[in-house]
């Protein structure tokens, strides 16, 4: 398949208000790249620059370090899924699938075979003969799904894939994709607003904001040690714990803590919720805390709790039954208050 | 990429060159010719051309008047209510459109006469007989007859216009205490100007510049007529080229003044219909009221057609009200004149190169502006609507003073020895806004992203054209041809003004000279217009079973 390599890429379509912001990313061959960001910060653009839909304003798209910028769509190999489908009224479930095989050369049984193949892939192995506008929306995504898979391409770019499916749907094609990547060693840019869909899936990922990428990592990176405040938020809760920070320690009414990280610039100290436990008096670093309000969640409970004057969200998973007005010992799990620039 | 580019500017520089050529510079002739200030003033001190510019203008308000009220009554009837056969309306809209008007005041004339089927009728119930074609009458007829064959065109746009307005509006005055009539005159009225603007410009225009039909009623005093009947002394009186100017000034005062009384302001634009109209379900006897006035409509508009076909099969009928003793003599004797049989060739020919050229330009121009994204595209698409709002006789003056003008002129179309090009070309440009229309209503209901996605799938731009564009905007391409076709088949102005050797008149030619054939010449014409007429027929009705629905969009400017 292909590396991507974006270079100080710059759109916008207004003037003065960028989309894309200078943005550059490397995407390795075979790697299966999530772009996560709240609707609006560019990603789909993104996407369409790479398609070669849209022409950025400065700046290269590279695939395999060649230079593709100047590249019309259909030379580009990019096949992607759009958001909204784009499947052709006139043609049948197996033409749409057929058109790119077509284009390719392939004919006869073996492009039969491949869009059957694609079409299992995405459970709709029935709907071959079916005009489009007759299926659902979520059979005309998988269709959509299928079409940009079948044709192989040296990159795959997904719009938002799974949007429109049910939950137990969405698990399986999930799975699905991931699976048909490795086997290909496709490499796939995956756009998407939902923080499970790119935690669980990707090998790599990047955070958007406003066209320019917040943090980029590995999904654990980015969940454990976001760089900035945006992204800790982006991908789940956060507490953030305000206090003086000298000598690598952050001071708060309620104790003297460790940060973990370089602690230069630091505002403030953050830790998920899930990395703050209850504890005995006497486990090293914890703190007294009263429970001020809980969510039970069956599997895992939410506490809100104030140490000192400040609250903090803890979860916690099979909570035993809890009060408000209890009071409670909180530790820290080690490494995972961070330093927050 | 760049080539790509550039091959789409050269394409719409070369359009923009031929709408120069064959649209402006005619406009410009008609002007440069017409710019005398003393014939002009001539123009406005004759009491007869001064009668004809008022009688004129009359037509045109009385006729839009009339379009108005039909309209009005019936868009908001197919808005309101789902009624029987509500579905069939739309093409029952275009019946009246494919009659040409002036075929069918041959018709009205056995209706209306003096021993025509309504006198005889009032003879019948004790009456006396009432001569409706005398005096006034004949206007009156001319504006009915224009009315029931344009209130299509002010119809649909009303229906556009109906269309685009969010129902919540009026849910809302409902909910702060608006009664139906407050919500109607408040709300929907003052929200339908655009509609009444776009409708009511072009029927008021057309109705002033018409030609074919005053001409078949003999009723010479209105400017058209008198600009047409001064083209045989056109050597040495110029005088019509003064008065096609006048007659240009005053449709863009009316185009003007139009506006300026409708115009809505911007952010009325925006309003933009989230869930469509909701049609009411109408039960028991009520469902069948609207299609009775959606019928009655259609059988007025038929009327003077089916009185046509009653003439061209009768071999009597004077003073009854039905026609009596049938017989084919007079298809027999229309086939044999002469003119008939050359000029239904010339037509199928002249009209089969305009559709050729209308198709191309058109699909051309709805293309560069729905998708190419060129700079100047604006200037495109104003140049290719503009023969809608210019007089067929203006832009046929036009040529025919370029012929006179300019010596290239006069070689690559020479009206005297052989207007082929000529008519086709001056056919095409009048109907190149149509296919525009069409071919720009398919690509704005087809979304660009179905052809990116061809393009991302590997079809290069020519393949993407063939394989996904054209196949699904290919009944809009083929409805846009068929009526460039069939209304260059029934095309007046030019074909009266251009064709001037009888070896080369076309179909409207031949059909006004043989109804001046004293004697057997109405029965004779009344069948030749029936024959043209089934042609024009079959023609639409396989548009309208192509496009359906869709037929509309072609008719709203």
């Amino acid at each position: 398949m292909a590396s991507v390599l974006l270079e100080n890429i710059c759109k916008s379509f207004v003037p003065g208000k960028p989309v894309l912001d200078d943005l550059s990313l490397d995407v390795k061959d075979g790697e299966l790249f999530f772009l996560l960001g709240p609707s609006g910060c560019g990603k789909s653009t993104l996407l369409r620059i790479l398609a070669g839909l849209e022409k950025q304003d400065s700046g290269k798209v590279k695939f395999d370090g060649v230079d593709i910028s100047s590249l019309p769509p259909e030379k580009r190999q990019a096949a992607m899924m759009f958001q909204n489908y784009a499947l052709w009224p006139h043609l049948t479930v197996f033409e749409n699938i057929a058109f790119g095989l077509r284009i390719l050369g392939k004919k006869g049984a073996a492009l039969k075979a491949e869009v059957m193949s694609a079409l299992e892939a995405v459970q709709l192995a029935d709907c071959a003969a079916r005009r489009v506008p007759s299926l659902s929306g979520g059979q005309q995504q998988r269709v959509a799904l299928a079409r940009a898979l079948a044709v192989r391409p040296a990159v795959l770019l997904l719009d938002e894939p799974l949007s429109n499916l049910d939950a137990r749907l969405r698990d399986s094609m999930r799975s699905e994709i991931v699976r048909i990547c490795r086997e290909r060693n496709q490499t796939a840019i995956y756009v998407t607003h939902d923080r499970q869909e790119a935690l669980s899936m990707a090998d790599r990922m990047a955070v958007l904001r406003s066209g320019r990428i917040s943090q980029c990592g590995t999904p654990r990176e980015l969940y454990d040690y976001p760089a900035n405040r945006f992204t800790g938020e982006f991908l789940g809760d956060i507490n953030f714990i305000e206090g003086k920070i000298s000598g690598g320690m952050l001071e708060t009414g309620f104790g003297r803590f460790p940060l973990s990280g370089s602690a230069e610039g630091a505002f403030a100290g953050a830790i998920r919720p899930e990395r703050i436990r209850f504890a005995d008096s006497d486990h090293p670093g914890a703190f007294a805390a009263e429970i001020v309000r809980g969510t039970f969640l069956g599997d895992s409970g939410e506490w809100i709790c104030r140490a000192g004057n400040v609250e903090l969200a803890v979860k916690e998973s099979a909570p035993p039954p809890r009060k408000a007005g209890e009071k409670v010992f909180l530790a820290f799990d080690d490494g995972f208050l961070l330093a927050m620039k | 990429m760049i080539f790509r580019k550039m091959v789409q500017y050269m394409l719409m520089l070369g359009l923009l060159a031929f709408l120069t050529v064959f649209l402006l510079l005619p406009l410009f002739t008609v002007i440069g010719e017409g710019c005398n200030w003393e014939l002009i003033v001539e123009v406005f001190r004759s009491p007869v051309y001064r009668e004809g510019l008022l009688n004129s203008l009359c037509i045109a308000l009385v006729t839009t008047g009339i379009v108005a009220v039909i309209s009005l009554a019936l868009a908001l009837l197919y808005d309101r209510y789902d009624f029987f056969g509500r579905e069939f309306c739309p093409v029952l809209m275009l019946l009246p459109m494919i009659l040409p008007p002036f075929v069918g005041a041959l018709g009205f004339q056995q209706i209306l006469g003096y021993y025509g089927v309504i006198n005889t009728i009032l003879v019948q119930c004790g009456l006396e007989r009432v001569d409706f074609l005398g005096g006034t009458g004949k206007f009156w007829s001319i504006c009915l007859i224009e009315a029931l064959h344009l209130y299509p065109v002010f119809y649909l746009n009303l229906i556009t216009a109906l269309g685009n307005i969010d129902p919540a509006l009026s849910d809302a005055a409902a909910n702060l205490g608006a009664t139906k009539w407050q919500r109607f005159f408040r709300i929907r009225l003052p929200l339908l100007k655009s509609g009444f603007l776009a409708g009511g410009s072009i029927v008021m225009v057309w109705s002033f510049t018409e030609l074919g039909t005053p001409l078949m009623f003999g009723y010479n005093r209105v400017t058209p007529v008198q600009v047409f009947n001064g083209l045989h002394e056109l050597d040495n009186n110029p005088l019509p080229y003064s008065l096609v100017l006048v007659m240009l000034t005053v449709s863009a005062l009316i185009y003007l003044i139009m506006r300026r009384l409708l115009s809505t302001p911007a952010g009325a634009a925006a309003v933009k219909g989230t869930m469509g109209s909701r049609a009411e379900k109408l039960e028991g006897f009520k469902r069948f009221l609207p299609t009775l006035a959606f019928a009655f409509t259609a059988f007025l508009s038929v009327l003077p057609h089916l009185a046509l076909i009653g003439s061209a099969f009768s071999l009597r009928w004077y003073g009854t009200v039905l026609p009596e003793v049938f017989t084919l003599e007079h298809f027999d004797n229309a086939l044999s004149n002469p003119l008939v049989l050359p000029s239904i060739v010339n037509s199928l020919r002249y009209s089969a190169l305009a559709m050729i050229i209308a198709v191309f330009c058109g699909t051309l121009t709805a293309l560069i502006s729905a998708r190419w994204h060129l700079r100047g595209a604006w200037a495109l698409d104003l140049l290719s609507m503009l023969p809608l709002a210019i007089p067929g006789l203006v832009i046929a003056f036009g040529f025919l003073g370029m012929t006179s003008e300019y010596a290239w002129a006069r070689k690559v179309f020479n009206p005297v020895e052989n207007p082929l090009w000529l008519l086709a070309i001056a056919y095409a440009v009048r109907r190149i806004p149509y296919v525009v229309r069409a071919v720009g209503a398919g690509l704005e209901q087809t979304p660009e992203e179905l052809e990116n996605a061809a393009r991302n799938f590997g079809a290069g731009p020519v393949k993407t054209l063939c394989r996904i564009t054209f196949p699904l905007i290919g009944a809009n391409l083929l409805v846009g041809g068929l009526f460039a076709f069939s209304f260059s088949m029934l095309e007046v102005s030019d074909s009266l003004i251009l064709a001037q050797k009888s070896a080369f008149f076309p179909i409207t030619k031949a059909l006004l000279e043989l109804s001046q054939i004293l004697g057997s010449g109405a029965a004779s014409a009344s069948a030749f217009g029936v024959w043209a007429m089934a042609f024009l027929a079959v023609t639409l009705v396989s548009a309208g079973i192509l496009l359906g629905r869709k037929i509309g969009a072609i008719f709203k400017f």
